[in-house]
C-alpha cells in the first residue's frame, strides 16, 4: 500500500425531514424551534405520530395535556400515537 | 443678700454699675467682689419694686456705650491715616473682648428681660417678620448692643477710609514690599467687619461683603488685568500658563492670610476670569502645537486653567479628538503583508492605551476627554477608506486577529498572554459599528477551527465567547454557542458509535470519527455539496454510520460535507514514512495513485466526479506541496498529467497540507459581506414588525428611531435600508399607511 488511511474525520450536517415546513400547532418553521425554546435542534426535537403528522415535541405534548379525553392528532383527528419506528 | 424684689435707688446703683462697666469694657482690673456685687445690682434693678427698672438700665447702658465708642473714635483718629488701622485694631480687640464680658455681667437682663421679647430661631429663619427691622427697634442683648453701637458709631464713619488703607496694605503685600501696617492688624480689621455681625441670625457677612469684599474684588480685578497684560507681553503661552497658575496659588494663599474663608472662591474666580477667560484666544493659539507634540506639562496646566471657565474646554477637547483620530488613522494606514490583521489591532490598541494613559495623567480622566477618546476611536475604527466608498475592514481584521490567537499555530505565546490579548481585543470590538459583520467572520473562523481541530484550547474559545456575550448580549453569541453544543453532542455520538461497532463486531478498516452539525447553526455556505465518488476505503464507515444514525434519530437527514472532512494519511512509498493531514478530496486524489505513479487529470476527475473548480483547487494544492509533480506549467484539466513525487522529502515527518485550502478566498469574504446585508434586512423587518405589533400605530420618524435603537447593539443601519424594509413590509401587508397621513403606519393583524 502506498497510501494508507490512518484516521478519517467525517463531517456531516443534519436537518429534519418533515412532510411540511411549519409545525401545525405553533406555525413556526420546523427548522426553528417552538415558541418556548430559544435554540432549535436537539433541544427542541420533532416527533411523528402514527398518522404521519409531525410537530414540535413540546407543542404536541402541550396539546395532549390540554385534552383530558380523546387524545387526537390536531391535524386529522385520528387517535394520537407516537410513532417509534 | 436676698433675691426678693425691693425698692432700689436707680441713680446710686447705676453710678456704681457705670464705674464697673468702664473697667470691664477697657479690660481694666475688676475685683471679683465688685463683679459679683454689680451682677446682683443688675438683678435687683431688673426686679425692682414697685416698678422694674430694666428698661431704664438698658437705655442708660446704651447711652454709655455710645459715648464710649465716640471717645474711642476720636482716639483712633488721633494719629492720622498712617496709624488708623493699627489703632482701630487695637481698640477693636479691646472693645470686642470687653463687650463679651459686659454681656456676661448683664446675664440676668439678657436672659429674663430681653429673650422674652425676641423671636425664636424658627421665626427668623422662616421669616414671619423681617428680623432686621425688629432688632433695630427692639432691645438687644447687651453683647449685641455693644457690637451694634460699634458698627454704627465706629465703622460707619470710618469704614471707607479703613478699607482704602487696607487695600493699599494688600497691594503692598502683592508687590512683595515690607508692610507699613502690621499684618495681624490688617487681618483683624478685615475680620472685624464679620465679627461685628456675629449676633445676626441671617446674612452675617452682609457688612463684610458690602463694605470690603466688593471693593477688594474690584481692586484685585484691576490688578489681575494689569498683571495679565504684563505677562502677555512675553508672548509665550506655556510660560504664561505657568505664571497664571502660580498667581492663582499665590492669591489663594493671600486670601487665606487676610480674608474671610468665604472669599477664597470669589478671588480665584476673579483671577480666572481676568487671566484666563479674557485671554482664551491667546491660550488656544498654542493649543494645536501642544497637543501635536503632546507636551504633557503644558496640557496639564492648560486643563487646570480652562476647566473652571465654563465651556472653555471645548476647543481643547476638540483638538485632542482630532489629534487622537489622526494618530489612529496613521497607525492603521497602509498596512501590508500577511500580518495586516495583527498590526491593525495591535497598533490601534497602542494608540488607545497611550491616549487613555495621557488623559488619565494630564486631564485627570476628565469625562470630556474620555468622551473625545471614545469618539476618536469610534471614527478611526469605523473609518471607510477612499472617502467612504470602500467598506470598513475592521470587523474582518479583528475576527482574523482573534482567529490567529485561538488557532493551534500561534506558537511562542503563553496561554495567559493569549488571554490578555483577547481581553484587549474586546476594547476594539466595542467600538465597531458593524458588529454583525464581525460576528459573521468570527463564526466562520470558529467553525473552521472546530471542524479542522485547530483550536488551541476550548477554555480560551469559551472565554472569548463569554466576553462577546458580555459586550453584546445573548442573542449575538447564540449561534456560536450552538456550534459548541454540536461539538459535545458529536463526541458523545462518536463514543456511542464505537460501542455500536464493537457490539456488532464490525471492522470499519479505518479509524473513524465524525462531527454531526446542525444545518442552521453553522456558517457552512449555501449548498456547497459537490458531487463526489467516495473512495471505497471509506464506504463502509459512511454506510455504517448512516444506519446507526437513522436508527437513533428519527426524521433526520444527514448530508455529508466532504469538503470539510479531513484525514491523516500514512505515506509508505517514500524513503521515510510520513504522516500527513489532508482534506478528503486531496486524500481521494492521492489514493488513486495506488496502482500507477502517473495519472492524467482527466482520468482523476472522471473517477472522482469532482467539479472542475474543486478539482483544480485541490490538485494545485498537492502540486504546490510537491507531493505531486505536474508536467505542464499551468494545470490544465484535459492535458496535464500528474506524477507521484517519489523523491519527496520533508524535515518533519508529520505535517498538514490543508492550510492552503482552508484559507479564506476573496470570494468568500465577499460572500460573507453579502450575506450580512441579507441578514440585516431580515433583522430590521423583524424589528419593525415587533415594534408595530406592540404600538399598533406609529409615526414614521418614531418608528425609525425605535428601529435604530434596537439594532444599534449589532450594527448601525442606514435610514435608507430601514425605509426599504418598511416598504417591503407594506408590500407583504404586515403594515399599512394610515389613511389620514402618509407619515404614519399601522399594524395589520
Amino acid at each position: 500500500m502506498k497510501v494508507t488511511i490512518k484516521q478519517w474525520t467525517g463531517v456531516a450536517s443534519w436537518k429534519w425531514v418533515a412532510n411540511d415546513d411549519n409545525c401545525g400547532i405553533c406555525r413556526m418553521p420546523f427548522d426553528g424551534c417552538c415558541p418556548d425554546c430559544k435554540l432549535p435542534g436537539d433541544d427542541c426535537p420533532l416527533v411523528w405520530g402514527q398518522c404521519s403528522h409531525c410537530f414540535h415535541m413540546h407543542c404536541i405534548v402541550k396539546w395532549l395535556q390540554s385534552q383530558p379525553v380523546n387524545q387526537q392528532c390536531p391535524m386529522c383527528r385520528q387517535e394520537w400515537k407516537f410513532n417509534n419506528k | 443678700m436676698s433675691l426678693k424684689p425691693r425698692q432700689v435707688d436707680f441713680n446710686a446703683t447705676w453710678g456704681a454699675i457705670r464705674d464697673t462697666i468702664r473697667g470691664v469694657i477697657t479690660l481694666d482690673h475688676v475685683p471679683r467682689t465688685t463683679w459679683n456685687d454689680r451682677f446682683s445690682d443688675v438683678y435687683s434693678l431688673c426686679v425692682a419694686h414697685p416698678e422694674p427698672l430694666a428698661d431704664k438700665l438698658y437705655a442708660e447702658t446704651k447711652k454709655y456705650l455710645i459715648d464710649h465708642v465716640a471717645q474711642l473714635l476720636r482716639k483712633v483718629q488721633e494719629d492720622g491715616d498712617q496709624n488708623l488701622v493699627k489703632n482701630y485694631f487695637h481698640y477693636w480687640s479691646q472693645y470686642s473682648v470687653g463687650s463679651e464680658y459686659l454681656h456676661s455681667l448683664y446675664l440676668y437682663l439678657n436672659q429674663q428681660h430681653i429673650k422674652v421679647q425676641k423671636m425664636s430661631d424658627a421665626e427668623i429663619i422662616y421669616g414671619i417678620v423681617d428680623p432686621s427691622c425688629t432688632s433695630q427697634g427692639d432691645q438687644m442683648e447687651i453683647g449685641e448692643l455693644a457690637l451694634q453701637v460699634w458698627q454704627s458709631n465706629m465703622i460707619y464713619p470710618l469704614g471707607q477710609r479703613l478699607v482704602t488703607l487696607l487695600l493699599e496694605a494688600i497691594d503692598l503685600d502683592r508687590a512683595g514690599q515690607p508692610p507699613t501696617i502690621p499684618l495681624d492688624a490688617v487681618r483683624g480689621t478685615i475680620l472685624s467687619f464679620v465679627e461685628v455681625q456675629v449676633y445676626k441670625k441671617k446674612s452675617q457677612l452682609q457688612l463684610y461683603v458690602e463694605l470690603f469684599e466688593g471693593r477688594f474684588l474690584n481692586a484685585s480685578g484691576e490688578h489681575f488685568k494689569r498683571d495679565a497684560a504684563l505677562l502677555l507681553q512675553e508672548r509665550d503661552v506655556s510660560l504664561y500658563m505657568e505664571r497664571v497658575k502660580a498667581k492663582i496659588e499665590e492669591e489663594l494663599y493671600r486670601a487665606r492670610k487676610f480674608l474671610h474663608a468665604s472669599s477664597l472662591q470669589k478671588v480665584a474666580h476673579r483671577c480666572e476670569q481676568h487671566m484666563v477667560a479674557e485671554h482664551l484666544q491667546f491660550l488656544y493659539s498654542e493649543c494645536q502645537n501642544m497637543v501635536k507634540y503632546e507636551k504633557k506639562k503644558d496640557l496639564s496646566n492648560m486643563y487646570d486653567l480652562l476647566k473652571s471657565v465654563p465651556n472653555a474646554l471645548i476647543v481643547l477637547v476638540d483638538t485632542v479628538f482630532d489629534h487622537i483620530k489622526n494618530q489612529g488613522l496613521s497607525a492603521i494606514h497602509n498596512l501590508q503583508g500577511d500580518s495586516v490583521h495583527i498590526n491593525f489591532v495591535e497598533n490601534l490598541l497602542t494608540v488607545y492605551e497611550k491616549y487613555k494613559e495621557l488623559i488619565k495623567e494630564v486631564f485627570k480622566s476628565d469625562q470630556n476627554f474620555m468622551g473625545a477618546l471614545d469618539k476618536a476611536c469610534n471614527s478611526v475604527i469605523n473609518h471607510r477608506p477612499n472617502e467612504g466608498r470602500s467598506p470598513c475592514r475592521s470587523p474582518e481584521l479583528l475576527a482574523k486577529y482573534c482567529d490567529t490567537l485561538l488557532k493551534k499555530s500561534s506558537k511562542g505565546i503563553s496561554e495567559s498572554e493569549v488571554d490578555e490579548k483577547l481581553t484587549k481585543s474586546i476594547i476594539i470590538f466595542k467600538y465597531i459599528d458593524d458588529k454583525d459583520v464581525f460576528q459573521k467572520f468570527y463564526s466562520r473562523s470558529l467553525a473552521k477551527r472546530l471542524i479542522h481541530q485547530q483550536t488551541q484550547s476550548m477554555d480560551a474559545e469559551e472565554a472569548m465567547i463569554n466576553r462577546l456575550k458580555q459586550a453584546c448580549g445573548y442573542e449575538f453569541t447564540s449561534k456560536l454557542h450552538r456550534m459548541f453544543t454540536d461539538m459535545s453532542v458529536s463526541s458523545d455520538l462518536n463514543n456511542k458509535f464505537q460501542e455500536f461497532t464493537k457490539q456488532e463486531d464490525i471492522d470499519l478498516g479505518i479509524n473513524f470519527g465524525i462531527y454531526v452539525l446542525q444545518a442552521g447553526a453553522w456558517p457552512l455556505g449555501q449548498a456547497v455539496v459537490t458531487p463526489f465518488a467516495l473512495p471505497q476505503q471509506l464506504e463502509k464507515s459512511v454506510q455504517m454510520f448512516e444506519t446507526f444514525y437513522h436508527n437513533r434519530f428519527n426524521g433526520r437527514k444527514l448530508t455529508w460535507l466532504h469538503h470539510l472532512c479531513q484525514a491523516e494519511l500514512k505515506l509508505g512509498y517514500l524513503r521515510k514514512t510520513y504522516v500527513v493531514t489532508v482534506q478528503t478530496f486531496q486524500m481521494a486524489i492521492l489514493l488513486l495513485f495506488e496502482k500507477s505513479d502517473s495519472l492524467s487529470c482527466k482520468e482523476i476527475r472522471e473517477t472522482l466526479q469532482l467539479n472542475s473548480e474543486q478539482f483544480k483547487r485541490h490538485a494545485i494544492s498537492l502540486v504546490e506541496s510537491k507531493l505531486l509533480l505536474s508536467d505542464t506549467e499551468e494545470l490544465d484539466e484535459n492535458e496535464t498529467n500528474l506524477r507521484l513525487n517519489l523523491d519527496y522529502s520533508n524535515k518533519r515527518t508529520k505535517f498538514r497540507i490543508t492550510a492552503a485550502i482552508q484559507k479564506e478566498t476573496p470570494h468568500e469574504v465577499e460572500q460573507t459581506i453579502n450575506s450580512v446585508e441579507e441578514d440585516r434586512k431580515m433583522y430590521l423587518q423583524a424589528a419593525i414588525v415587533r415594534i408595530m405589533k406592540s404600538r399598533k400605530v406609529l409615526k414614521h420618524n418614531l418608528l425609525i428611531q425605535e428601529v435604530y435603537a434596537q439594532s444599534k447593539v449589532s450594527f448601525v443601519p442606514s435610514i435608507q435600508l430601514i425605509k426599504k424594509c418598511i416598504e417591503s413590509l407594506i408590500d407583504k401587508q404586515y403594515i399599512e399607511r394610515t389613511p389620514y397621513s402618509s407619515e404614519e403606519y399601522s399594524y395589520v393583524a
